[in-house]
């Protein structure tokens, strides 16, 4: 799992994603990240990087 | 031992308007217990004539091992019903090629090649496996659908043609005890009741084994408030023959449907529940016939073969050995029906039960190779217990996370291949694999071999007839070089229950696929199990070596 900056265009990409969710309902927001994540998921593929993000996903909130 | 087997006449008959099947009944004939005769000493018991029973009868008597068989019924199946598993996966096929009664499944049943899967009126995507038929190097195809009572029913007409195996019919048995020299029956009969005692015991009695429960043994149940109900039926007019399944039906209000198709025109229609349903009620013949005309419309004529409620439940036993008894099939795992894993599981512990029992029934060797059922068996009953949890929660979401994720599967799967991999309404049965297996002689240990088509005495033929061609044993393949090192082999293998095959002289593999089965470039040695695994495989350089480790194994 990557930890350091790996974006070609990190203020650019942060921007996209917040656009992409302009004027959704919470639900409808729910929605395309559960979307989103799928497509993103399925660009790494690799099972023990996946697991990896999913726990460090767990321990920062 | 046996009266002749006329497999020539089939007595079931399935007939538009009547009552369902009419089962094949097999006559009680008295045992020689109940005649005076004293008491033998048998080698081998197996209670319960279902799949396990029937298959691991089967394989014994192959193997010329004499067998007792005790059924506390005379006939196949569920007594009345048509069904209980509808799917043979290519393991299974590829067991009862070597058992014989694979042509006469092939021929009875039916082989589907485009399934649909649907959510509300229309379709999230399909495939036709015709497509992947390249994939799969087995001379059996993927599946057979076809009704479990006909498997049982030529399994039962083979068992009748193997002198060593002994079909005991309405003969149940009422008492179960064991001590550290034999395992010890009490059995009833029309013709009155007697004892038998045994070197080892298979239990294959089904989920309720009433000696399972005389031992007292654990079985960690789980169960779900996942709620279904199976409705075999006849159509008139039949839908397309395809599989279909809804993960939510707009005529099922939103829950999931399942469309399959068997042998004789006869179709599973499974629908999902609502987990407050009560089961007896949704089970009814209006209410059955009430949903059908919703799914297929007003005027859908159609005949009741069936109707079986279930709900998700999976259970395993912590050892299948209990001194000299073991269990095999249901009364040692249980899992829900998605992806067929219930039959067809039972049919490859039977597969991996045999030849180990056969071995130590002869003496060859000794009893601890069993132990080694029960860690193959059980790591493959996790498996398919692991498989169908995780389809039961992708069709029953939890709570609102897992179905706006279930959502975003079906959304994505409309539009792009990679989804469809999520979307799961079952995974097929399949040769469960062993990695951390006991009987592992070096690399590929535990992997399954497919049936890949071999030239023998130059005609076209399989591995499963080159297996019978040496009695079904062990084998040691030499690829390539190690070829010419068969006799050496053979040799330093001398006493061993094993046979070596010089791949190339006494089989050919003319489309190459045998050696990438086991891992294997164009040289090397693989050692072949009886069930169609690997115990391992070594390079040329280190044949010798997996040649000593064989006969260490077998000594």
């Amino acid at each position: 799992m990557k930890l350091d900056a790996h974006f070609t265009d990190a203020d650019g990409f942060y921007e996209a994603l917040l656009d992409a969710h302009k004027d959704l309902s919470a639900a409808q927001s729910a929605a395309l990240n559960a979307r989103l994540i799928l497509l993103l998921a399925n660009q790494i593929g690799d099972a023990q990087i996946l697991r990896e993000c999913i726990t460090a996903a767990q321990n920062t909130h | 031992m046996n009266a002749p087997a006329d497999i020539s006449a089939p007595k079931a008959e399935f007939t538009f308007g009547g009552s369902g099947y009419t089962l094949p009944t097999y006559p009680f004939v008295t045992p020689p217990e109940l005649k005076g005769e004293t008491p033998a000493r048998y080698p081998i018991v197996i209670v319960g004539g279902g799949l396990a029973g029937l298959t691991l009868a089967c394989d014994l008597g192959l193997r010329g091992v004499p067998v007792v068989l005790l059924d506390e019924d005379d006939t196949v199946g569920v007594r009345g019903a048509s069904s209980r598993g509808i799917c043979y996966a290519q393991k299974s096929l590829e067991i009862f090629k070597r058992l014989g009664i694979y042509e006469r499944i092939a021929a009875k049943g039916i082989q589907w090649s485009v399934g649909r899967t649907l959510a509300g009126n229309d379709e999230v995507y399909n495939f036709d496996l015709r497509k992947n038929a390249a994939q799969s190097d087995s001379e059996q195809p993927p599946f057979i659908n076809i009704q479990q009572f006909y498997i049982e029913w030529f399994l039962v007409e083979r068992a009748l043609q193997l002198p060593s195996v002994d079909l005991r019919w309405k003969s149940r048995v009422t008492r179960c005890t064991q001590d550290s020299d034999a395992v010890h029956l009490s059995v009833e009969t029309p013709a009155g009741s007697y004892t038998i005692a045994c070197d080892w015991l298979v239990d294959a009695t089904g989920v309720h084994s009433a000696i399972r429960k005389g031992f007292n043994l654990n079985v960690n149940p789980a169960k779900g408030d996942d709620r279904w109900c199976i409705s075999d039926v006849r159509f008139k007019h039949h839908p397309p023959i395809e599989r279909w399944t809804w993960v939510e039906a707009p005529f099922n209000e939103d829950r999931a449907v399942w469309q399959h198709l068997m042998a004789d025109d006869v179709w599973r229609l499974d629908f999902q529940m609502d987990p407050a349903c009560d089961m007896e009620y949704v089970s009814r013949e209006d209410v059955v016939r009430e949903r059908l005309q919703r799914q297929f419309g007003p005027d859908v004529e159609f005949e009741i073969v069936w109707v079986g409620p279930y709900s998700y439940r999976s259970q395993c036993l912590d050892n299948f050995r209990h001194g000299r008894v073991l269990f095999a099939g249901d009364c040692a795992h249980v899992m829900s029906p998605f992806g067929a894993r219930g039959g067809n599981s039972a049919i490859q512990d039977a597969d991996n039960l045999g030849w180990k029992l056969a071995l130590v029934a002869q003496g060859k060797m000794p009893a601890r190779l069993l132990n080694s059922y029960d860690e193959e068996r059980r790591e493959g009953a996790r498996q398919n217990i692991e498989f169908t949890r995780r389809t039961s929660r992708y069709l029953s979401p939890e709570n609102a996370a897992e179905k706006l994720f279930r959502d975003a599967t079906i959304a994505l799967a409309r539009k792009y291949p990679f989804a469809r991999a999520l979307v799961n309404t079952g995974r097929m049965s399949s040769a469960n694999v062993y990695p951390a297996s006991g009987l592992h002689l070096g690399q590929g240990a535990g992997k399954h071999v497919q049936n890949v088509a071999l030239t023998i005495d130059r005609k076209i033929s399989d591995l499963v007839a080159l297996q019978a061609t040496r009695a079904h044993k062990t084998l040691v393949l030499a690829f390539g070089s190690c070829a010419a090192q068969a006799a050496a082999y053979t040799q330093a293998l001398h006493g061993a229950p094993t046979d070596v095959i010089a791949i190339g002289t006494d089989a050919i593999d003319h489309q190459s696929k045998l050696a990438a089965q086991f891992g294997l470039s164009a040289d090397g040695v693989a050692v072949l199990r009886p069930d169609l695994y690997c115990a391992g495989t070594a390079q040329a350089v280190d044949a010798a070596t997996l040649i000593q480790k064989l006969k260490a194994w077998f000594a």
